[in-house]
């Protein structure tokens, strides 16, 4: 037998078990790309965890944008201030892009941004900073997640209506084919998809409509020559989670690459193989990732990387990991480190990347793949006959899926038929010192840092040139009204400086915005216990001592559209027999008052999970303060909310605080009933 | 609730406050016998604020997904930002579970109105199990609104069999459908094609298809309603582009006329004969006949409400 080290001598004999390279020489695999979903506080904050993680051994960066630059607000808009740099890095302008890729070769660096609706800027950001440093644009690696469909489904940071949306996700395909031909424009997302509920056959067959339906669209509008089309099919990428039925999960990745194998022959006729290649990065699971004893949440974390990295066949391009406290807060440095660790461990110290794919010839695992795929296509046939993914959005279908799996899933976590590690199966346990520290275990934003960053956009706007801004806005606009592409006017745009929110309300005021449908009506929860019997009853009892239904308003405030929580809630309190105005996303706390007001609701349910409670809370009882109902109309909030949060939130007068703990929702909707009922005085029992 | 507090309230709602507006409609809601008394205290006090019938009764209805929220939301918006001196309030009714009872209310989520304006009053209902179009406190709140706005909008559940309850509602109905719905055909069967006052044909945003689906309802309203001196009109509108929307206004400003006395009077015989249908069932119509029928009833009470006060139900109520 020949070692790797003994060039020159041919094997005699390949080893089923053994890589080789191209001269037959035995091989192992390289790793994945290393990353950490990473970016907060302000750009000079963020690029100094960008070159400590380097240093650390991550191989690739994972951009977090706060919500405001996903949504298209500068950070001074009255809408972003609370939320400037909570979840991500605000970038405001072409400098602070400068700012947090400095020391950072961009050539050399395989970017991956999290950034939909308002992607295109974004990247003309990143383009022009390569352009003013002087480094090579057609080096540019990296990805825009630009995927607006899981966006309407289950993100919720869009901006404009379908048809524009997939307009600049069109375009950036187009531009990218010949100026930045390693770039990824997009990024098909089924991860947030299983977030939201997706079983794996929904992941599936969602992610593939809607990756037809962005290359049809492109197909379509006949600007990629025919013959270059292919490239274009090759550029396609996915983000795809992964949950901790591991085996399931592996399966279903493998169903992707041979069903995505399919697609891209049969329907796009693309000979070369190497264009059909379901290319992917994985962030892994959030949604199974408990509060409660949250050092369990490091095992399952584990668990789930493997199931995108145990088949080689099926083995993800990138991959970033939570990190174990991240149903408390934002992680900390510390926290993002071990979990990097994992990936470390997993690639170079284990023998993974040393074997061909190990589930080949498993009959176990071929007939599970094989049944993926067949559901899969049952599905994708079906929106299909819609009229696509497209229409599926449009008309609510896909929405209404989603909500129902939700409902299913929350429903089988309060039944105990899916079991939870110390969520409703082995509860008791020692308190973790891991949460003892001097920062308790969790991370907080330095409110000084969004001060610097105000600072900086004030001081862009005064010192850059007032004539060039106009002119590139003006040119932006009329290029969006005439149809031609929008990459080239928005790098002028990033160059002259304009800022995030100028960039997107000139598109705005060409495109409209966009109110997707919620999904939550006609929903049924599948929970049936005497609990929900004894909320009901009380309901019902409160309709014959009040003369009304008990009604709660159901508000997300601010940015933040992660809409999951709210309409579980929602849907749980229409089943135990509330009326429930659901209001949607992305509102301000005076249209969350207002509808309150108007509605004369008894209680206010508040959704937050972008770490703004305190801000938006205070907002909400103040303003109805201001209407006189202010001693009549009680608030319950709900999100990730620190402990320590919690005291002061009942300071402002909230009357009840939820959390991920809170998953028994009849518990849930029967404290919410004891506000309703104290308010009115109508204490049933 | 005391005289003055009830004072307060009226006056509040009068100049269209928020608050006291939204605890009015409650007092309205409450389908109970034992508040009908305060309903026709409050009807008394506003009519002695000089808040007499003034408003215009819109109702629109359509099938779910002709965009009918967003298109009612829109158009309320627009006629306040348009005229400064007139004032809508919108009543979307939404379905109720028939087995919690509960309902999601989520017509608001369509339109972002405008924070504080005062003219503009958005209420949600829930159908509270009713099978027509609207709910079992529809005519009793829109019977207070009306004193307070210009226009009153009610959105309907959707279609069905009684859109006739809308036509007795509303001084002018609106049949809201999207192109390439198919649905007039059904609407026709259905004997709905002869209810409205125009058709609005919404979603034109969509070219090809909306001209299409013009022509088609066109032919269906002469088929379903041959010999009408003026046919009725047929809208076409975007909601998100706007077009069409100043059209749907102007037609409204158009019939911006007021029921007679004549005309209010049969408004409330049906819904008081409703009312005693839905809370004492065929017994309780029997028992209102005895008592002279509603008409009798309404001719010697001053109101509505004070009619449902001097009914007198059966001794055990059924429950």
């Amino acid at each position: 037998m020949s070692s790797p080290n003994d060039p020159g001598q041919a094997p005699a004999e390949r080893l089923p078990h053994r890589l080789y390279d191209a001269d037959g020489n035995p091989t192992k695999d390289r790793p994945w790309i290393f990353r950490t979903y990473a970016g907060h506080s302000s750009a000079a904050a963020s690029n100094a965890l960008y070159r400590k993680n380097l240093a650390a051994g991550q191989t690739g960066l994972s951009v977090a944008f706060d919500l405001p630059t996903q949504t298209g607000y500068s950070s001074d808009h009255p809408l972003a201030l609370p939320e400037v740099g909570k979840v991500g890095v605000p970038i405001n302008t072409i400098d602070d892009m400068h700012q947090l890729f400095e020391g950072i070769p961009l050539a050399e660096m395989n970017t991956s941004m999290t950034i939909n609706a308002t992607a295109m800027w974004l990247l003309a950001l990143y383009i022009g900073v390569a352009r003013e440093r002087g480094e090579d644009v057609r080096k540019l690696q990296g990805t825009t997640q630009n995927d607006i469909i899981k966006e309407y489904l289950a993100r919720g940071t869009y901006i404009f209506p379908p048809e524009a949306s997939l307009r600049l996700i069109a375009e950036m395909y187009e531009y990218c084919l010949d100026n930045l031909p390693k770039w990824n424009a997009s990024n098909i997302c089924s991860y947030h998809l299983q977030e939201a509920g997706a079983t794996p056959v929904q992941e599936l067959a969602f992610a593939l409509a809607n990756a037809i339906g962005v290359l049809d669209t492109i197909r379509e509008r006949g600007v990629v020559p025919a013959n270059r089309f292919p490239e274009v099919v090759g550029r396609i990428s996915f983000f795809v989670n992964s949950g901790i039925r591991f085996i399931e999960e592996m399966c279903k990745m493998r169903a992707f690459v041979e069903l995505w194998d399919e697609i891209t022959r049969d329907r796009y006729g693309v000979t070369d193989p190497k264009l059909r290649l379901f290319r992917y990065g994985v962030q892994v699971n959030s949604l199974g990732l408990t509060e409660q004893q949250p050092e369990n949440n490091a095992w399952r974390i584990l668990i789930e990387a493997l199931g995108v990295t145990l088949s080689r066949k099926a083995r993800c391009r990138a991959l970033q990991l939570p990190a174990w406290n991240e149903a408390l807060s934002l992680p900390r440095p510390w926290d993002q480190q071990w979990s990097l660790r994992l990936q470390q461990i997993l690639a170079y110290e284990t023998d993974l990347l040393e074997y061909p794919d190990i589930f080949d010839g498993s009959v176990v695992i071929e007939s599970k793949v094989e049944e993926l795929k067949r559901q899969a296509r049952e599905e994708i046939a079906r929106i299909e006959a819609m009229g696509g993914i497209r229409a599926a959005v449009e008309s609510g279908y896909l929405k209404s899926q989603l909500v129902r799996s939700m409902s299913e899933r929350v429903s089988k976590i309060n039944s105990g038929e899916l079991v939870i590690v110390g969520v409703n199966r082995w509860t008791d346990g020692l308190p973790s010192p891991l949460l003892t520290g001097e920062d308790g275990g969790i991370f907080k934003v330095d409110e000084a840092e969004t001060r610097r960053t105000l600072e900086a956009l004030a001081a862009v706007k005064a010192k850059r040139d007032p004539a060039r801004v106009q002119a590139a806005l003006e040119a932006l606009e009329a290029a969006a009204r005439s149809g031609a592409n929008l990459m080239e006017p928005s790098i002028e745009c990033a160059l002259a400086r304009v800022t995030t929110g100028e960039w997107a309300d000139t598109l705005r005021r060409v495109f409209g915005e966009y109110r997707p449908p919620t999904g939550v009506e006609g929903q049924r929860l599948y929970v049936d216990s005497d609990r929900v019997a004894e909320v009901r009853r009380r309901a019902e009892e409160f309709v014959r001592r009040t003369g009304h239904r008990p009604r709660i308003v159901v508000g997300k405030p601010g940015l933040d559209g992660h809409s999951n929580g709210a309409e579980v809630i929602a849907v749980a309190a229409r089943h135990c027999g509330f009326d429930v105005v659901y209001s949607g996303i992305r509102l301000t706390p005076e249209e969350i008052v207002q509808s309150a007001v108007e509605e004369a609701a008894d209680v206010v349910g508040l959704s937050i999970l972008s770490g703004s409670h305190l801000d938006l809370t205070r907002q909400v009882i103040d303003g109805l303060r201001a209407a006189g109902a202010g001693d009549s109309i009680p608030v319950i909030v709900g999100g990730i909310i620190p402990k320590d949060d919690h005291e002061a939130l009942r300071a402002l007068g909230v009357r009840q605080v939820f959390t991920p703990a809170d998953f028994d929702l009849a518990d849930v909707m029967s404290r919410i009933m004891d506000v309703v009922e104290e308010q009115a005085g109508v204490r049933a029992r | 609730m005391t005289a003055p507090a009830l004072d307060d309230l009226i006056a509040g709602a009068i100049a269209l406050e928020k608050w006291p507006l939204a605890r009015l409609v409650r007092l309205f809601e409450d389908a109970r016998p034992e508040a009908v008394p305060g309903k026709a205290a409050a009807i008394a006090a506003l009519e002695a604020h000089g808040a007499l019938p003034r408003a215009t009764v819109a109702g629109f209805t359509g099938t779910p997904g002709s965009g009918k929220s967003t298109l009612v939301g829109e158009l309320a918006a627009r006629m306040v930002a348009r005229d400064p001196a007139v004032s809508v309030a919108v009543l979307a009714i939404d379905p109720s579970s028939y087995r919690s009872g509960g309902s999601i209310l989520g017509d608001r989520t369509r339109v972002h109105f405008p924070i504080g304006e005062r003219r503009l009053y958005f209420r949600s209902q829930p159908s509270d199990r009713e099978l027509g179009g609207i709910g079992r406190a529809t005519y009793p709140v829109v019977r207070v609104l009306e004193r307070l706005f210009d226009y009153v909008f009610v959105e309907t559940v959707g279609i069905g069999q009684s859109e006739i309850e809308v036509e007795r509602l509303a001084d002018r109905v609106y049949l809201v459908l999207q192109p390439l719905g198919g649905d007039h055909i059904q609407f026709m069967k259905a004997g709905i094609m002869e209810v409205p006052n125009a058709f609005i044909l919404n979603k034109c945003d969509v070219g090809a298809a909306a001209r299409r689906s013009y022509h088609a309802l066109r032919a269906s309203i002469d088929f379903a309603r041959p010999g009408e001196a003026t046919p009725p009109p047929i809208f076409r509108t975007s909601a998100l582009s706007g077009e069409g929307l100043d059209d749907v206004l102007a037609d409204l400003a158009a019939h911006r006329t007021l029921r007679d006395a004549a005309g209010r009077r049969e408004r409330d015989r049906y819904f008081l004969e409703k009312w005693v249908r839905d809370e004492y069932g065929r017994f309780g119509l029997e028992l209102l006949e005895r008592q002279g029928g509603a008409e009798a009833l309404l001719a010697r009470a001053a109101m509505f409400e004070a009619a449902q006060a001097a009914y007198r139900p059966p001794v055990a109520p059924p429950g």
